[in-house]
């Protein structure tokens, strides 16, 4: 019997060597010890974190910060945000205090252009990945599926690009996959994640059918009724669109063609 | 003694203190913090040589969740 194909191929992503695609957030759950086990069960080796102000004194029993000390302990890539920045200045600011506290040169570049729908700012974005790349840091910027955007990310150096489906937490889905696939086509070496805007596994499957390297998402897991088994679905919905890429999809036809055969094909007759 | 802005509350200290300092003033008891002086990076390295103004605006950051 043939044995079962599993999607073992490994991703080179900002100088690391891993086997899961999924990147998770952190935020939203209902609490840490749930986001530990969805975390471990999504099987992702990049989780997300952010930066925020600290009170004097903010710490648990032991002095530390508990939701630190479990990503820590988990042993996983983490991937700071620079989320809240509406400037290069800002991001850049964020970034290097990131780099710092969380000893990593890894940075998911966000700058936000508009507080309604959460888009980044692509003028601000470009200008500070250019900066960032320059201070030695490996930038996973946030932007929108505009072909010229990415092509300007990767002028300034950005070996990893990370469009949105839609906006951040609004669980829509890929609303433009025609402009992702025309992203992929024309960036075949960088590394391309679909992030923000997925909310339900099909539409991570969807992602990475495209081609995509990796999903990035949080909401769609940490806001799920049961968030340890969405987790689950994503992990194998990741995995389910990367073995259909690598497996190849059938050419689109226009018209209807039988699977069953027809020679052989009892009371035949010919329509009218 | 001056006046500053610390995480956006309106604080004062003794003048000419340094970063370090000010982190013992304000009664930060953990490491794992990074501070930025008027939106800029004060990395640890240069926390004794970097003394605290008066009207700064000072932002002691943390490890929160993230998306």
């Amino acid at each position: 019997m043939t044995k079962r194909l599993e999607t073992n191929d490994l991703w080179h992503i900002g100088g690391k060597t891993l086997s899961s695609r999924l990147l998770i957030g952190s935020a939203l759950y209902p609490s840490p010890a749930n986001m530990e086990d969805a975390i471990k069960i999504s099987g992702s080796q990049i989780v997300t974190v952010s930066l925020r102000r600290q009170a004097a004194g903010n710490t648990d029993s032991k002095g530390g910060n508990q939701f630190w000390d479990i990503i820590k302990s988990m042993g996983i890539e983490v991937l700071p945000n620079t989320a809240g920045s509406h400037s290069a200045k800002e991001a850049i600011t964020t970034a290097m205090m990131a780099r710092e506290v969380f000893g990593t040169n890894w940075v998911k570049l966000e700058v936000i252009g508009d507080q309604y729908n959460l888009q980044p700012d692509p003028f601000e974005t470009v200008k500070a990945a250019e900066v960032l790349i320059k201070e030695g840091f490996e930038v996973f910027p946030y932007t929108t599926d505009d072909l010229v955007v990415a092509k300007r990310l990767a002028d300034v150096g950005c070996n990893i690009i990370m469009p949105w489906g839609s906006m951040i937490g609004s669980g829509k889905g890929l609303m433009n996959p025609d402009n992702l696939v025309a992203i992929r086509k024309q960036f075949p070496d960088l590394q391309l994640v679909v992030d923000a805007g997925i909310g339900k596994p099909s539409h991570a499957t969807q992602a990475m059918e495209l081609g995509y390297d990796g999903v990035l998402l949080n909401s769609a897991i940490a806001l799920a009724q049961d968030p340890v088994k969405m987790a689950d679905a994503f992990r194998v919905a990741v995995e389910a669109g990367r073995l259909g890429y690598e497996a190849g999809v059938m050419q689109k036809r226009e018209f209807a063609s039988p699977s069953t055969p027809t020679i052989g094909t009892p009371f035949w007759h010919q329509f009218d | 003694m001056i006046q500053v802005s610390v995480n956006g509350e309106m604080k004062v200290l003794a003048e000419g203190l340094n970063v370090s300092q000010m982190i013992e003033a304000l009664a930060y008891k953990t490491k794992g913090f990074a501070v930025a002086v008027n939106t800029t990076f004060v990395s640890i390295q240069t926390y004794e040589k970097t003394i605290i103004n008066n009207g700064d605006t000072i932002d002691i950051l943390a490890p929160v969740q993230g998306g």
